[in-house]
Parts: structure tokens; sequence; C-alpha cells
């Protein structure tokens, strides 16, 4: 093959002049340009008749023009600029700001927000105007009211509008006044404290408990409280942010392992035992995955952990309660009730109330992280109506009625996870009071959110930093008190919205199993 | 019965893949191509590992090696801040598992193979594998019984008009696809911000590996290539590009000298062209329809992006073998026709699919890197492992969402070893970020 000579004229030029000789319809002048044309760009432009411009028609004629010019000139740069600005960014974009002044270089984060808010695409901030059921009134940040049927609420067992967790927190309130006497390790604690405490030992089977003020708390304060910096920290990549941060705060040596990855969690034990045979290892995972909704297989990971000497902690907030034998969760599900090293959980989803626990078998764990897990010493304690709230919620758990509530919830979940499906869409996980409902592509999530927001549904959409970024979703939280008929009502609602999203951004990207 | 089981328009890199290895599998299998080979195409011909890892697994690597060199690092230079990095074995293994279901053939190193070179090498093996290969043949039309697409007319090399039929159409013919114009397909997901780029080829100096070097709102390349030389390349936003084609050979170096000013003297003082230099602006990324009627598409014709992660071949190869498969099962009747397209479509639509087409789209228009962006990659100096997977996730080996997931971006962030003091860049960024705006070429 000849190597094209070097004198002959850039295709752009030769694209220029054959544009020009079009538009005096010199048809000669427009083939004898195109006979230099590289062969590089007569094989890629396949469309264009480079050979034979001579015998062009005038209809032919103007094709060629307009496919030329799409090819030589700057494309149509014209959008809305502020709609894509609010699409295209992520929250990572604005995680390391730039300049000395603390203050000022908030604000590029701030324009993004706004942005987003005056495109409605913005799901956080929403505020409730009555008390959240399987239906709720919702304003959101710009002032437009809405009312749907509620997957925004975590309220897995519908304990906010039973009778008697409202009883509880009523008497509690007219016992102890709204009280806020100060740390738990001071004055910060009332009798029924005790009775929690002892009740949630029995319910997770590790009868050593500790309240924390939120489940934040419980979780950071474990991980601030144990592990030192020469120790080591095995962390599920999708751990809850708490023990994320908290791994982070406490030690460089922070491993993500790929999420339930048992094999992998072997490795990094071998791996680490092999280097460091004095320091600690605390293995991090939840329950429950609240983004993903599935589970790691607990007996396994306990079993490796002990293996290698290592300490086993699981996050029960989001299955303690509205899941397994009893509400006992995953623990309960899997068989390993009283076998893992050390088990925290919030109280913020089935419980109905803010605060959160860490419970083992051991005293000598509970003194020392109330003494050093910081959040446990230096944060007010409980409020007394949030503890009776707390300790009715885990005897209502516990009872017959709590079977029946499950069941309920699951009927609710397994209407809402078919209907969705029928629908060709992708729901995350195993059957649990959430429901992720995958959309993956950013923008779609947000216009599909930003339609829902007048048709009926309240939903929260979850993206970075909840989800990895291009993994989007809608993380729906069901409750007992939702019909069948209901869910199902949402999730056509829902997969509408999907496709009204995608015909709005031109995607062939989605949910949709193509 | 038709006389061909399939018919596969295109002879290149997804054309002359897919036609290979049906014939491979013992299917009628006719190539046609308007181009006689060897033969060049704009391309910038770059195969990341996977790509390479596809020629091995067809048995085709060790012939191209023989006349390109291969490299398994790379080395990414951003406003000054370097990353040298290579894609580890394990995530190339899960890549082919996760996409093939078997990781055979995998190896680490990169090429940038000349297209006359890759192309015949490709028609040759497919023509060996018994594909009927006719070059020089212009196809003309889709015959089509109702909406079923069923064979093509078109002219031969000799000036005859011929038909032929098939059970399947392939277009593997590029982004200016006949196929899909004849049909009609609509675009989606157009992302009409792209990069210009313009490229030419250089003998007198040897750097090793490849590099890209990014600045501002422009960045150029060098990787080795056939014929012991270098294809040299600079992109920009394609707003850019009106004011850059007036003097092409002058803004070349101009464009060079700016963003990394050791390239550039390299090229200046010791770089002999060998050819004109070659351009393109339209890369503007899109998809379309995959499958219908009698009909699928693969490569360039059925999702296109631009040149600046240089995926187009690797991603010609992946699908070249996600469509062989397919449509291998499909006429062997293990599967229906539907369902073989269904899992096609599945694959090539699949989250982290659609994640890296995300990616590649906001990388393509060229904002100059933020200081957050740039402080990222001085966090990720001294942490090896991290910077292969940067690398591999750059280049579509692991998904962008396991990279770009808040706690793995904190994480780095607390375990940076490097400060960014010793980086003139972040001195008076706000100026810096200013002056990253105005028009070089204007």
């Amino acid at each position: 093959m000849s190597l094209p000579e070097l004198d002959q004229r850039d295709d752009d030029e030769l694209i220029e002049t054959i544009l020009a000789a079009a538009d005096r319809r010199d048809l000669a002048a427009m083939a004898v340009a195109a006979a230099e044309v590289s062969e590089m760009t007569r094989n890629w432009a396949t469309h264009i008749p480079w050979d034979e411009f001579d015998s062009l028609d005038e209809i032919a004629l103007d094709e060629v023009i307009a496919d030329l010019t799409q090819m030589w000139e700057p494309v149509n740069l014209q959008v809305d600029a502020d709609e894509e600005y609010a699409l295209d960014k992520n929250a990572y974009d604005f995680y390391r700001p730039v300049g000395r002044n603390l203050m000022t270089r908030t604000e590029e984060f701030h324009g993004w927000v706004e942005a987003r808010r005056r495109t409605e695409t913005w799901q956080y901030s929403r505020t409730l105007e009555a008390a959240p059921n399987s239906v709720a009134q919702i304003t959101n940040d710009i002032g437009r009211r809405t009312r749907g049927i509620n997957f925004n609420s975590q309220d897995y067992l519908s304990f906010n509008t039973h009778p008697a967790i409202r009883e509880a927190a009523t008497k509690a309130m007219r016992d102890y006044g709204p009280h806020s006497a100060g740390s738990p390790m001071v004055l910060g604690n009332t009798r029924i404290s005790d009775e929690l405490e002892a009740s949630l030992g029995e319910l997770v089977r590790a009868e050593q408990v500790t309240l924390f003020p939120t489940g934040w708390a419980a979780g950071f304060g474990a991980m601030a409280g144990l592990v030192r910096q020469e120790d080591h920290v095995l962390i599920d990549r999708l751990a809850h942010s708490c023990l994320q941060q908290g791994a982070r705060a406490t030690t460089r040596n922070v491993v993500r392992y790929e999420h339930l990855n048992v094999d992998e969690v072997r490795r990094h034990l071998v791996d680490i035992r092999r280097r460091d045979s004095r320091n600690g290892i605390l293995v991090v995972t939840d329950g429950l995955f609240s983004v993903d909704a599935d589970w790691p297989d607990l007996v396994t990971l306990q079993r490796v952990c002990r293996e290698h000497d290592a300490t086993l902690l699981v996050d029960v907030a989001h299955d303690l309660g509205s899941m397994g034998p009893g509400g006992t969760g995953v623990l309960g599900m899997q068989d390993v009730l009283g076998d893992i090293d050390i088990v925290m959980g919030a109280f913020s989803k089935t419980f109905c109330s803010n605060g959160g626990f860490v419970a083992s078998a051991s005293p000598a764990l509970k003194q020392y992280l109330k003494m050093f897990g910081g959040s446990h010493m230096f944060s007010n304690a409980l409020s007394p109506v949030q503890t009776a709230v707390v300790l009715e919620a885990s005897k209502i758990i516990r009872s017959a009625e709590g079977d029946l509530l499950r069941s309920r919830l699951h009927t609710a979940v397994t209407a809402l996870r078919d209907e969705l499906i029928g629908h060709g869409l992708t729901c995350m996980g195993e059957p649990s009071p959430i429901v992720p409902l995958l959309i993956g592509n950013e923008k779609l999530a947000r216009i599909a959110n930003r339609l829902l927001f007048d048709r009926g549904v309240l939903a929260f959409m979850v993206e970075f930093p909840v989800t990895p970024t291009g993994s989007s979703r809608f993380r729906l939280q069901v409750q007992a008190n939702h019909e069948p008929d209901e869910a199902r009502a949402a999730a056509r609602i829902i997969a509408d919205a999907i496709t009204d999203a995608r015909t709005y951004l031109s995607s062939a990207f989605g949910s949709t199993q193509r | 019965m038709p006389r061909y089981d399939v018919i596969v328009i295109g002879a290149r890199c997804s054309g002359a893949s897919t036609g290979m290895l049906l014939a491979r599998q013992g299917y009628r299998v006719l190539v046609v191509d308007r181009s006689t080979f060897p033969s060049d195409v704009i391309s910038t011909h770059f195969l990341w590992p996977h790509g390479t890892s596809y020629l091995n697994r067809w048995g085709l690597l060790d012939q191209a090696l023989a006349v390109t060199p291969a490299h398994t690092e790379v080395t990414f230079v951003n406003d000054g801040i370097p990353l040298t990095g290579s894609v580890p074995d394990e995530l190339l293994r899960a890549y082919f598992r996760d996409w093939h279901g078997d990781d055979t053939g995998v190896v680490r190193s990169y090429a940038s193979i000349r297209r006359h070179v890759l192309d015949q090498m490709l028609v040759e093996a497919a023509s060996k594998a018994g594909a009927e290969i006719r070059t020089n043949f212009t196809v003309r039309e889709l015959i089509t019984e109702g909406e079923q697409v069923v064979g093509v007319r078109g002219r031969t090399s000799d000036g005859r008009l011929v038909e032929e039929r098939a059970r399947i159409v392939v277009g593997a013919d590029g982004r200016n696809s006949f196929v899909a114009r004849s049909l009609g397909l609509p675009k989606f997901d157009e992302r009409p911000r792209c990069t210009f780029a313009y490229w030419s080829y250089y003998s007198g100096f040897d750097l090793g590996p490849a590099q890209l070097h990014r600045r501002g709102r422009l960045a150029c390349a060098v990787a080795p290539t056939n014929h012991d030389q270098n294809m040299v390349l600079v992109w920009g936003p394609s707003e850019w590009s009106r004011e850059f084609r007036r003097d092409v050979p002058g803004n070349f170096q101009r464009a060079l000298d700016f963003v990394s000013p050791e390239l550039g003297e390299v090229v200046r003082t010791q770089g002999v062209r060998a050819e004109r230099i070659y351009g393109t602006l339209d890369q503007s990324a899109f998809l379309r329809p995959l499958a219908g009627p009698g009909w699928v598409l693969v490569g360039d014709a059925e999702s296109a992006k631009d040149q600046c992660t240089a995926i187009g071949m690797t991603h010609a190869f992946r699908g070249a073998e996600l469509v062989a498969d397919a449509l291998g099962r499909w006429l062997s009747g293990d599967v229906s026709l539907n369902e073989a397209m269904t899992t096609y479509e599945s694959r090539r639509r699949s989250q982290n699919a659609a994640a890296y087409y995300d990616y590649v789209c906001t990388l393509a228009e060229m904002r100059p890197y933020r200081h957050d962006e740039l402080q990222l990659f001085v966090a990720l100096r001294g942490n090896q492992q991290e910077i292969d997977r940067f690398v591999a996730t750059h280049a579509d080996i692991a998904p962008v969402s396991e990279f770009f997931q808040a706690s793995n971006l904190l994480l780095l962030n607390d375990a940076a070893k490097e400060s960014s003091a010793g980086y003139p860049v972040f001195d008076d960024f706000p100026t810096t970020a200013r002056m990253y705006q105005q028009n070089l070429f204007a």
C-alpha cells in the first residue's frame, strides 16, 4: 500500500472547498476536490457519494450538503444550561472544594443544588405536612405540595399510627416530661432505659446492651470505642455510612471488601494475620443492606472471623423487628441469634423513634464502649418518650401481633415487587421492607422522580453518595399498612413515570430488561 | 432456503470479527465491504488489554504483535500530575467472566494497530474460517419482505448488480451505517458535545509506552504503532474546532506545546511526519436500536462514542463476540431469535454499559478538571492498586460505579500519601481555571 503524500491538502480544507462548490452548484469542482479526500475519511463516511459528485441531481445534492455540513461543522450545542447542569453533575463532583476560605468554597456546590431545585430534580429536604401513614402529604423544598401513596417513610410495621405506641409516648410524657437530663453516664437514664436494654437483649439474644442517642452514634461510637490506629477494619463496600466513616476515623488500615464476599474476607484475614499477629481486626457488615436489599452469609462470616481471631460487627438497623422469626431479623433467619460477636442497630426504622444500640455477650465490652465510644458518654441520652416508644415497639415486635404485622408487610412487599417486575422493571435483592427499584442513570432517575412527585406516589430516589454513581434507584420502603392494591397501583404509576422520563431524555438506558 | 445464514455488511473490526466467529461455528457467512483491503479508515486505532485479549481468544494476537509494539503500562498526566498504571489481571478475568462466561485468552498488554494492518488481518482470518468475503462491493438496498429484512442488493467489483439472501443481516457498517439509515432507525441518548481530534504519524523518536496528557480543555497522546512510527494525537472541545482548522499544522504543534511542552519539544525537534494530518469532528455519541426483524447491529452502528477513551475498537470486538454467540445459539436451534437478541441487548444496555457511556460522554465535553478532581489524582499517587483500578475503570474493564463509590473516594482522600503542594496547578487555581476557558486558537 502506498502511504499518502505529505503535500496533499487536509481533509478539512477539501471539504470546505466541496461545500463552497456545492453552494455554487459547481459539481465538477466538487468532484475534483473529492478525488483528493483521504482514504481514511472516504471509508469512514461511506454515506457520502464521493465518486459520484459530478452526476448528482438537485435533491441528492441537498442531501450531500446536509451530510457534509453535519460532519464538518460543530454540532448543535443548544441545550437548557440549567437543566443540563442539574442533571449532569453528581455530589462527588463537589467533595474537594477549591480555596483556602472554608466558607466561600462551598458556593460551587450551592450553585448546583440551586440548579437542581429550580429544575425540581432535588429529592432532598422534603417536608411532611401530617402524620405519615401508607398515604402522606408532603411539600418539596420549593414549596409545592402533593399527596401520595407513601413509600418514603421507614415505618415498616406502621407503628406511627399504632394506638399502644402512641399511648406509651403519652404516658412517658406524663410521667417524666420532655426530660433532657444529660448523658446516660451522668443522670440521663430513667428506669425504663434499663427495661429497654433488657428487652432488646432478649430480642437479639445478647444481653449486654448499650443505648445511643441515634443509630449513627451507635455505629460510629462502636468503631471509635473499639478500634485503634494499629488495628484493622475489613468492611463491606456497601456497609452503612456511619460504619464507613467510623472506620476511616479510627484507622488507616481499612480494607473495603467486595459486597457480601466471604471468600475475600477470608483472604484478607489470612493476609493480615500473616503480617500482623498483634493487633485487632474488626469485620463489619450490615444485616439487611438498605440500598441493595440483600444480606451476608453470617454463619460462614462469623466462623471465618473466629478462625483468625477477628471480631464481627453486624448492623441490623433495617431488618431487626421487621423480618425473621419473632422479628429477630436476618440473625434469626440464619439461626445465629446469640452467636454474633457484636450486634448494633437503630430505632429509626421499625421502632418508630430515634436512637440506636450496641449489644454483645460481654459486660466488659459494654462498659468499655460506654466510656470510650464517645457518642454514649458525651451525648444526651434518649428522652423518656423515645425510650418508651422503643420499649413498647420491642414488646409488640415479639408478640403475636408482631407476627401479624410482618405478615401484612410481606404481602404488600410481594404485591409491589410482582407488579414492578411485571412491568419489566428490575427489583434488586430479596423480599424485605426495602424494595430497591434499579434505574441506573442519574438523569433518568431524577426526571422520573420529578414526574412522580405530581402523580400520587412518594418515593425516595437515591444516588451518590448513597449508591455508587451510575446505579441510582428508588428505595421504596413498604409498611404493614400498605394494602396490596395500593402497592400495585403505585407500581403502575412508577412504571409510567419511568417510561415518560425515558421518552423525555430519549434514553435507551433504564431499568427495563431489554 | 436462503443461500447464506448470515450476511454481514462491513468488514472491519466488528464485521470481519463477527463473520469470522460465525464461520468458525460452521455457518454460511457472506461478508461485504465497499473497501478493498488493506485499507485505512478514520480511527485512532487503540486496543486496550481486553481488546488485545479478544484477538488472543481468536488466535490472532501473535500475528498482530509480530508487527505492532505492545506495552502494559500507560501514563496519564493531568495538569502536571502523573499517574502510571496497568490493568490488573484479576479485573480483566472478572470482566471476561462477566461478559462472556469464561476468561480464556486474557493478556494484559495493549497495542495501537494501524487499521490497514488490523482490518486486513481480520478479513483474512474471516476468509480462512470459511466466510465468503466480497470487497469493493457496495450495498445499494436492503431486500425486505413485509417488515422482514431478507437480504441485500448491491454492486460487485465488476459493476454487476446482484442480490443475496440470508436468514439474518448484520449491520457492522459504522457510525454512518447504511443499514441503520435504510431502516430509518432512530438515535437515542444523543450527546452533541464531543471532541475534535487531529492526528498523524511520526518517526524519529521512541518514548516507550503510551502517554496521555491533559491540560485545561485540551489533550494530547502519543502511542507507538506500526512501521516504527508513533501516532501523535491532539484533541479538544468541538466548540474550538472552527478556529483550530484555520491552521491545522500550526495549531497541532501549538496544542502539543500547551498541553505537554516536553512532548511538543520532542515532536518539533526529533519527529519526522510521515503522512498528512487527519481530523474529525463528527464524534457525537448515540445509541441505536440493536435488532429487529431480520437484522441486527454491532459496533459503532449500534453505539458510537467519542474517541477520548479510545474504546471503539475494543467495544467492536466485544460486540462481535456477543452477537456471534447470540446468533450462533439461534442458528443452532438452541433458542429463539427473540431470546438470543434479548440476551445480546440486555448486555449491551446493562447498567455498567450505561454508566460507562455517561463517563465517556462527560469526558468528551473536555471541561477543565476541577480542583477536586485534580486533588483526587494527587490522592491516587502512591496507591498503585487504586491507580491500576482507575486505569481499568477508564478503559471500561472495571465498572465505573465501583471506583466512583462514596466509601472508596472518601477513603482514598483520607489515605492520600502525597500533598498537592508540589504541583503548580494548585498555586493560583482560580486564575488558571479562568485561563483554561479561553480558546487557545482564537
